[in-house]
C-alpha cells in the first residue's frame, strides 16, 4: 500500500468520525449565526414565525437604526460595560485570595477547596433565588438581621434599588445599588473558576524559586510581589479575557436576579425584552448580532495576542 | 566570612528522619563538601543551614552565634540550587540583582557590583537575556554570580554541577576550585560525585540516613574509612570487603573467610576469635608468580577504562577487583595468583574501623 | 520583630480571616437555602433573622408539595433523561472524534483544533434567538429531543478539545501494537483508549452533565408544556406562581442542587481536572 492511498483512507477515515460532531457543530452554532445575520437585516416580528415572511427577500439595516437610535442604548452599553468589567476583576480577585489561602498546606485544605467549588456547580437558577431570599429586603436574613443588631437603620433593596446614597463621615456617595449587587454576585459565582486555575498555577511554581527568593533577601510580601505575581501574568490575563467574554453575554444570572430592572439593564438582556417584549425579533437579531461582534473581536484578540492554544 | 557550627542537628517529616543528630564544624574560608546517596539528607540539611527549613532540633551558629531565629534574609549566606532557580521572568541583570535590590542597596551600586561579577565569571555580555535563552552552562554561572554577588558570611551549593555534561563539569570544577582559592570564602557544597568531593574538599563530611558518617580532610578519608559504608561508598572501583573471622595458626593471625584464608603478618592480636570484616582496596593488590602464601584467583571479566584495566576475578563464590596497567593482558577464566600489600589492609568489627 | 516575622504574623491573620471569610460566604447561602426549605411560612415570616434551625420544627411538607403537587418528580425525570442522553451522546461522539483529531493525518486539522476552541467561547445569547426562530418555524421548538441536541453542540466541541489533549498524552506505540496485532481502527479505540482513557472521560461525562443539568436560558425559551420541563424551567415556574412562599422555592432549588452537589462530593477529583484541563464554559 503506498504512502497516498494511506493518508488518503485516513483522510477518509477522519472524515467519517468527525462528520457527526461537524453536522452537530453545523446546525446548531454556524448555520445559527448566519441566520441570526439574516434576520437581523428583516423586518420580524413574534407573530410571523409560523408564516413564510421569514424567507422573503427585503432585507435593510432598520433593526440596527432602531437599536442603535434607543436611547437607552449608551447606558445598556455603559451599564454591561461596568458589569462585565467589575464582576470579571471581582472574580478573579476572589479568585487569587482563595487560592493563595488554600496553597499552603493546613489541615482541613481539601475539605477547604472542595467546598470553594460550590458557587461554580450549583445550578444557576439555585443560587440566584437562594441570593435574592436572603438579600430581600422584607424575608431576607441579611437585611433583618443587620436590622435588629444594628448594623443597618432600615433595610436596603439591595436587588431592587437603582441607587444607594450613602454618607460617609459627610461625604456624600451614590452608588448603583442593584447593579452593584449583581457584580458582587458574579464574583460570587464565577471566583472557583479563577480559583482553579490560579491555584494550579500557584503549585506549578517550584519551591525553589521562593527558597531562592528567600536566601536573596525577599521577605513574604516581597516573594508574592516579585516571584508570585509575575508567575502568574498569563493565567491572570488569560482568565481575564474569557471571563470578560463570558461575562459581556451573561443572560441567566442578572435575568434571574433583577429581570434588568433597578439599572441591571445589560445587552444580553435587550436581546431577550425586544424578542418578548417588544415581540420585534429583527430587533432582538441585531442585538444579538451586536455581542456576536463584541465577542470576534475579542476571539480575534485572543488568537492574534494570547496565548499558543496547542499544547 | 565566617565560620559554621552545626550542633545536634535534627529533623523529620512525617515518619521519615531526613536528619538525625548532625555536628559539623567548618572553619572560617575552608571549603566543606557534603557527601552521601540520594536522599540521605544533604540537601535538607543546607535548606537548615540557609534557615529555609526549621529544624527540630539543634543549632546553626555562625562564627559562634546561633542564628536560629533569623529569617534567611538576615542570616547572609547564599544558596546556588541544583536546578538554578534563576526567575525565569527576570533577565540575567535583574537575576544577579534581585539579592542586592531586596536590601536596598542603590541602584547605581547595584548596576556596577552586577558587571563586576559579570566580568568575572565571563557572562557580561548575557546580561540582557532571559534565563530560558542561556546554555546549561550558562544558566551555571548565573546561579554562581547570583551567590557571588553579594560577597555573604557562606556559601551554600547544593550539587551545582549536576546538570552539565562531564567536560563541562570538569572545567567549572577546577574554576570553582580557583574562585575559591581567590575569594577564600566559607563553602558548603553538595554533592553525591566522590571525585568532586576528592578535587574540592578541604574538608570532606559523608552522610548516610541523615546522619554524619565521617569527617575529614579527602586522603583520610580514603586512607581511613571509619566504617564499611564509608569505605565502599568512596574509591572507584569499590574496596573489596570479606567477612570472616581470625583465627590463630601457631604464633600468627591468619583471617579465614568463606572462600579462602590469608595471613595477616603482625596484627594485633586482641581480634583473634572474633568476626570481622576485612577490606582491601584494588589498588593494593599484586599480581605475583604462584607462591606460598599468595591467593589463587579465577579471571571474569576485564574492564579497559584506556588509562588502565580493573579485573574482575572469583575466589569460589566470591568476587575480588584489582587495578592493572593498561599493558596487563589477561583472559578471562585464567588462574591469576595475587598478595595484598598487608600495611594497607582495613578491618572492620560491626560494620567500624577497628585501628 | 524582623520584618520577615512582622509579615508572618500578618500572613496568618489574613491567612485565617480570609478562610473564615470565604467559608461563609460560600457555606452560608447553602445553608440557607436548606434551612428555609424545611421551615414554615409563618415562621420565616415571623422571624427572618433566625439564623439557626429548630430540630423539633423540622417541616418536610415542602418538598412533598413541590415533588407531588407541582410536579417536580417529573421534572426530576425529564432532567435526568435530558442530562444522561447528552452524556451518552457526546462521549460517543467526542471519543471517535477527539481519536481522529489527534491520530489520523488529514487536511484542515489544526484548523479543526482553532475552531473547537472558538466554538467554546460561544455564548448562548448569541444563538438563542436564531435556533428559537428556527424551530418555532418548524413547529417543534417545544421538545425535549430538539433541548438534547442543543446541549450536545455546546458540550460537544469541548468534550472533544478535553479529550484530545488527553489522547495526546497517550503512548502511540500501544495503539500501532494494536493495529499490527489486527484490529480495526474502532477495535483500537474500543479495547485500547477507551479503557486507559477512563479518567478523562469521567472529567468529560461530570462536565457534560453538569452544565446539561443546571442549563437554564434553553430550557426556558425553548420548552412550553409543563409536562417537558427540565428542574431549572421547573423552579423558574414555580417561583413565579408561588411568589410568596419561599420555603416551596427553597426545597425545590435544594431538588436541583442536591444531585450535582452530591456527584461533585464523590467525584470532585474528576471534576476538578475536567474543569481545568478542557476548562469550562460559565
Ligand atoms: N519537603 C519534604 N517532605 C517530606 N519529605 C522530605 C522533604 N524533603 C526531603 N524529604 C525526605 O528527606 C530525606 C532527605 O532528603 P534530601 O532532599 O535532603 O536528600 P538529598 O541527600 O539531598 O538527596 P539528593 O542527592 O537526591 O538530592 C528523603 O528521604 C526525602 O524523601
Ligand atoms: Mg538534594
Amino acid at each position: 500500500m503506498s504512502v497516498n492511498s494511506k493518508h488518503h483512507r485516513e483522510s477518509r477515515l477522519a472524515f467519517w468520525m468527525l462528520a457527526p460532531t461537524f453536522a452537530v457543530v453545523l446546525a446548531f452554532v454556524i448555520v445559527p449565526v448566519i441566520w441570526n445575520l439574516w434576520i437581523s437585516l428583516k423586518p420580524v416580528s413574534l407573530a410571523d414565525l409560523r408564516g413564510d415572511a421569514l424567507f422573503q427577500f427585503n432585507l435593510s439595516f432598520e433593526n440596527f437604526q432602531k437599536v442603535f437610535s434607543d436611547p437607552d442604548f449608551d447606558t445598556v452599553l455603559l451599564t454591561t460595560l461596568v458589569y462585565t468589567i467589575g464582576g470579571s476583576l471581582l472574580s478573579i480577585f476572589l479568585g487569587l485570595m482563595a487560592a493563595l489561602l488554600v496553597h499552603a498546606e493546613f489541615r482541613g485544605r481539601a475539605l477547604l477547596r472542595g467546598l470553594f467549588i460550590a458557587p461554580y456547580i450549583a445550578p444557576v437558577v439555585a443560587v440566584t433565588f437562594t441570593w435574592s431570599f436572603i438579600l430581600d429586603p422584607q424575608l431576607g436574613v441579611f437585611n433583618q438581621f443587620a436590622v435588629d443588631h444594628g448594623l443597618l437603620t432600615q433595610p436596603i433593596p439591595f436587588l431592587s434599588q437603582r441607587w444607594l446614597d450613602l454618607d460617609i463621615m459627610g461625604v456624600g456617595l451614590r452608588i448603583p445599588m442593584a447593579l452593584f449587587s449583581v457584580i458582587l454576585f458574579e464574583g460570587w459565582r464565577y471566583f472557583p473558576f479563577a480559583f482553579l486555575f490560579i491555584l494550579a498555577r500557584l503549585q506549578a511554581i517550584p519551591d525553589e524559586f521562593y527558597h531562592a527568593a528567600s536566601v536573596d533577601g525577599a521577605t513574604p510580601f516581597q516573594r508574592f510581589f516579585h516571584i508570585t505575581l509575575p508567575q502568574l501574568v498569563t493565567v491572570l490575563s488569560t482568565l481575564f479575557l474569557f471571563r470578560f467574554i463570558w461575562t459581556f453575554n451573561k443572560f441567566d444570572d442578572v435575568f434571574l436576579l433583577t429581570r434588568g430592572q433597578a439599572g441591571t439593564k445589560v445587552l444580553p438582556l435587550d436581546v431577550y425584552d425586544y424578542a418578548f417584549g417588544e415581540f420585534n425579533i429583527g430587533a432582538s437579531s441585531a442585538t444579538a448580532m451586536v455581542l456576536f461582534g463584541v465577542l470576534a473581536l475579542f476571539i480575534f484578540i485572543y488568537f492574534r495576542w494570547g496565548m499558543r492554544i496547542d499544547d | 566570612m565566617a565560620s559554621l557550627t552545626l550542633k545536634g542537628i535534627g529533623k523529620r517529616f512525617g515518619k521519615t528522619a531526613a536528619l538525625s543528630g548532625v555536628d559539623l564544624q567548618v572553619e572560617d574560608g575552608k571549603f566543606c563538601v557534603l557527601l552521601g546517596p540520594s536522599g540521605c539528607g544533604k540537601s535538607t540539611l543546607l535548606n537548615v543551614i540557609a534557615g529555609l527549613v526549621p529544624q527540630d532540633k539543634g543549632t546553626v551558629e555562625l562564627d559562634g552565634h546561633s542564628v536560629d531565629r533569623l529569617a534567611p534574609r538576615d542570616r547572609d549566606v547564599a544558596m546556588v540550587f541544583q536546578s538554578y532557580a534563576l526567575y525565569p521572568h527576570m533577565t540575567v541583570a535583574k537575576n544577579l540583582g534581585f539579592g542586592l535590590r531586596m536590601r536596598g542597596v542603590p541602584k547605581a551600586t547595584i548596576r556596577k557590583k552586577v558587571l563586576d561579577t559579570a566580568t568575572l565569571l565571563g557572562i557580561d555580555d548575557l546580561l540582557n537575556r532571559k534565563p530560558r535563552e542561556l546554555s546549561g552552562g550558562q544558566r551555571q554561572r548565573v546561579a554562581m554570580g547570583r551567590a557571588l554577588v553579594r560577597k555573604p558570611k557562606l556559601f551554600l551549593l547544593d550539587e551545582p554541577l549536576s546538570n552539565l555534561d562531564a567536560r563541562l563539569r570538569a572545567n567549572v570544577r577546577l574554576e570553582l576550585k580557583q574562585l575559591h582559592s581567590q575569594l577564600k570564602t566559607t563553602i558548603v557544597y553538595v554533592t553525591h560525585d566522590q571525585v568532586e568531593a576528592m578535587t574540592l574538599g578541604e574538608k570532606v563530611v559523608v552522610m548516610r540516613d541523615g546522619a554524619v558518617r565521617q569527617t575529614g580532610r579527602p586522603e583520610t578519608i580514603y586512607s581511613f574509612p571509619a566504617d564499611t559504608f564509608v569505605a565502599t561508598f568512596i574509591g572507584s572501583p569499590e574496596m573489596n570487603l570479606y567477612r570472616g573471622m581470625i583465627l590463630r595458626n601457631g604464633e600468627r593471625p591468619v583471617f579465614q573467610g568463606r572462600e579462602f584464608h590469608m595471613d595477616m603478618g603482625n596484627l594485633r592480636l586482641n581480634l583473634v576469635g572474633r568476626g570481622v570484616d576485612l577490606g582491601f582496596r584494588p589498588e593494593d593488590v599484586r599480581i605475583v608468580e604462584a607462591g606460598a602464601g599468595t591467593l589463587p584467583v579465577k579471571v571474569e571479566m576485564i574492564s579497559d577504562v584506556g588509562s588502565e584495566k580493573f579485573i574482575h576475578t572469583q575466589i569460589g563464590q566470591e568476587h575480588l577487583t584489582l587495578r592493572a596497567p593498561k599493558d596487563a593482558s589477561f583472559r578471562p577464566d585464567e588462574i591469576i595468583n595475587l598478595t595484598i600489600d598487608l600495611t594497607r589492609l582495613h578491618i572492620f568489627q560491626k560494620g567500624v574501623r577497628v585501628d | 520583630m524582623t520584618r520577615e516575622a512582622l509579615e508572618r504574623s500578618i500572613i496568618r491573620l489574613i491567612r485565617i480571616a480570609g478562610i473564615l471569610f470565604f467559608a461563609v460566604i460560600v457555606a452560608f447561602p447553602f445553608y440557607w437555602m436548606i434551612v428555609s426549605s424545611l421551615r414554615p411560612l409563618e415562621e420565616i415570616l415571623m422571624n427572618p433573622a433566625n439564623l439557626g434551625l429548630d430540630f423539633r420544627k423540622i417541616d418536610l411538607s415542602a418538598y412533598y408539595d413541590v415533588l407531588f403537587d407541582h410536579g417536580f418528580i417529573r421534572y426530576i425525570l425529564n432532567s435526568l433523561y435530558v442530562s444522561i442522553i447528552t452524556v451518552a451522546l457526546s462521549l460517543t461522539l467526542a471519543t471517535v472524534g477527539g481519536y481522529a483529531v489527534t491520530r489520523l493525518r488529514f487536511r484542515g486539522q489544526s484548523f479543526m483544533s482553532y475552531s473547537i476552541l472558538i466554538i467554546y467561547m460561544f455564548p448562548a445569547i448569541v444563538l438563542v434567538i436564531p435556533l428559537y426562530v428556527i424551530f418555532s418555524h418548524m413547529g417543534f421548538r417545544d421538545s425535549i429531543n430538539v433541548l438534547i441536541l442543543v446541549y450536545l453542540a455546546q458540550t460537544l466541541p469541548v468534550a472533544l478539545y478535553m479529550l484530545r489533549s488527553y489522547f495526546k498524552t497517550l503512548p502511540l506505540e500501544m495503539e500501532n501494537a494494536g493495529l499490527i496485532d489486527g484490529c480495526s481502527r474502532f477495535g483500537v479505540i474500543w479495547r485500547i483508549i477507551i479503557p486507559l482513557s477512563a479518567p478523562a472521560l469521567a472529567s468529560v461525562a461530570l462536565y457534560t452533565f453538569m452544565i446539561a443539568w443546571n442549563e437554564f436560558l434553553f430550557a426556558f425559551m425553548f420548552l412550553d408544556t409543563p409536562d417537558k420541563f427540565t428542574l431549572s424551567r421547573g423552579v423558574v415556574q414555580l417561583a413565579g406562581s408561588v411568589h410568596l412562599s419561599k420555603q416551596l422555592v427553597m426545597a425545590a432549588s435544594v431538588l436541583v442542587t442536591l444531585p450535582i452537589l452530591l456527584l461533585f462530593l464523590f467525584f470532585e477529583r474528576y471534576l476538578v481536572r475536567g474543569m481545568t484541563s478542557g476548562a469550562m464554559k460559565g
